[in-house]
């Protein structure tokens, strides 16, 4: 038996099976196989990007989704007065910039890396390929997707009646 | 309220001096494309085998023992059909060579009939037999003892038999190393642009890459199948140089039907057998427009045929039969390249951008 796993580990790429399971975390890619994580895993660039560097721009076309693999990233947006308002900070695991699977429009946030971090890119180019090669995979991220979205304008039709009851409550004269 | 369209100027990567440092790429590439044929015909090779290797890696085996298992494998199946296919190959060499002069003196005895039939029969017909046989006849026949000694002068090419695979393996290797590093010293902020564009040309070259060689595959197995039961001669070599020559449009069928007709009218003596190759080619043409095209076009960049002919044109006439081969996959990169910046203009310009239906529908 020890053998085996000898054998195993020899023809094993160990790097390989440890991004595999790091990917079957990830909620966008859940209900996938293991060669169907490998095969998707084979679409994925990964780069790593120093502290401080630049991931993209608010106003950059977007044409990839990116995960964080180790490190953190951090959004911000530019207010009206020219100043960076920070919108999230994304651990490993996070998944930012989903959209340009979707659409490939101008980012509405910029993207930066808060320490040195590894991120894994998946391009809308070899997304139309998973779907082409293997549709299953392909449909199941498109779902995951589709639910995020529908979550999302869900929170955004509760938050935005809120925000606008409270913003008449405060023009309203005592 | 009315949005005006953004006008922004050309991407960073349509910089003047990226433009100058490209030309001047082009340039230096153009002055050494001779040297750069077995590199090129491996990268194109690397392109083919590397879904098979992609295959296994995405079981969690290495890269490397992928590689060596695969070479040694393909080894095992050359030797394996070296011993069957050469001394079928070199059978019909040798009787090329024996029979050659056979043909010549049986096709000038063939011709020499028809000349004299139709020189009693139609009037003026000495005069137009005269004058075919200075145009057509005797060049035809002077170069015909020389068929031999052309196949075999073909032979230096097999040095890149060897070359190419050599490369390849490092290719195979060592590629995907060198991208990663490539997309490291990328600036962080261009690297998902850049990223992109290496995306689309790959996605567009690879689907090309592959169905040209299915293609291939397919015209020189039912080339050999069909020459084979028509009883042709040298059916193997045929169905060969129609295979490898498929690798450009169409002319894989034409040669095909050509170098064939003219055996099959060398070993019958008679204007129907070449009648049945010719009509062989054209059904494997046929077969290859109905049944292949359609599923590789399905996946690869559809090209106008007007573009295609002057791709072919271009490429022939700047770097000679190598530049027919990579004439169509590199028009297939161009037509990438511009898919990827009519896509940055739409992306910028609201007005060409299409709205969904439904879009004013609530959300409940």
């Amino acid at each position: 038996m020890k053998r085996l796993d000898r054998l195993k580990a020899f023809f094993v790429d160990k790097q390989f099976v440890r991004k595999r399971d790091f990917l079957r975390s990830l909620s966008l890619f859940s209900g996938l196989s293991n060669r169907e994580l490998g095969s998707l895993l084979q679409m994925f660039h990964s780069r790593v990007y120093q502290e401080g560097e630049i991931v993209f721009q608010e106003g950059d076309i977007g044409r990839a989704l990116f995960v964080v693999e180790s490190g953190k990233v951090a959004l911000t947006r530019r207010t009206q007065d020219g100043k960076d308002r920070a919108v999230a900070e994304l651990g490993p695991g996070s998944f930012f910039g989903e959209m340009a699977l979707l659409e490939q429009l101008p980012r509405s946030a910029a993207a930066v890396a808060k320490e040195k971090s590894a991120l894994l890119l998946l391009y809308r180019s070899k997304l139309d390929e998973i779907l082409r090669q293997h549709p299953h995979i392909g449909v199941s991220i498109m779902m995951h997707l589709a639910q995020l979205l529908s979550a999302r304008l869900r929170r955004a039709n509760q938050s935005v009646p809120a925000a606008i009851a409270a913003e008449s409550a405060e023009q309203t004269p005592a | 309220m009315s949005s005006a369209p953004v006008r922004r100027a050309l991407p960073a990567f349509f910089s003047w001096s990226a433009f100058f440092t490209l030309s001047a790429f082009l340039y230096f590439l153009y002055h050494v494309h001779a040297v750069l044929i077995p590199f090129v015909l491996s990268f194109a090779l690397a392109y083919l085998v590397n879904p098979v290797i992609n295959e296994f890696e995405s079981r969690g085996f290495r890269r490397e023992h992928v590689v060596l298992a695969l070479y040694l494998l393909i080894a095992s199946g050359i030797v394996i059909s070296a011993n069957i296919l050469l001394p079928a190959m070199a059978a019909e060499l040798d009787m090329l060579q024996g029979r050659a002069q056979l043909y010549y003196s049986g096709i000038e005895k063939t011709f020499g009939v028809l000349q004299h039939d139709l020189a009693q029969k139609i009037p003026f017909g000495r005069v137009l037999m005269d004058r075919l046989s200075l145009k057509m006849y005797n060049p035809l026949m002077e170069q015909l003892p020389k068929l031999p000694s052309y196949i075999l002068g073909l032979f230096p090419l097999l040095s890149l038999l060897f070359l190419v695979p050599f490369i390849t393996f490092f290719m195979l290797m060592d590629a995907e190393a060198f991208l990663n590093k490539a997309v490291q010293a990328c600036p962080g902020r261009h690297v998902e642009q850049a990223l992109h564009i290496i995306s689309a040309v790959d996605t567009s070259l690879g689907n090309y890459l592959r169905g040209i060689m299915l293609t291939a595959a397919a015209i020189g197995t039912a080339s050999y199948i069909g020459l084979w039961t028509l009883g042709v001669d040298y059916a193997l070599g045929v169905a060969t140089l129609s295979g490898i020559s498929s690798f450009v449009p169409y002319l894989g069928a034409i040669l095909g039907a050509l170098v064939g007709g003219l055996v099959a009218f060398f070993q019958f003596h008679t204007f129907a057998a070449p009648l049945k190759v010719i009509l062989l080619f054209a059904g494997i043409r046929l077969a290859d427009e109905a049944l292949l095209q359609p599923i590789i076009s399905k996946h690869s960049m559809h090209l106008h045929p007007l573009v295609f002919l002057l791709s072919l044109m271009l490429g022939g006439k700047i770097f000679g039969f190598i530049g027919l081969l990579f004439a169509v996959p590199t028009a297939c990169v161009l037509k990438a390249l511009m898919n990827v910046v009519w896509d940055y203009y739409l992306s910028h310009v609201p007005s060409a951008r299409a709205t969904p239906d439904g879009v004013d529908v609530p959300y409940i």
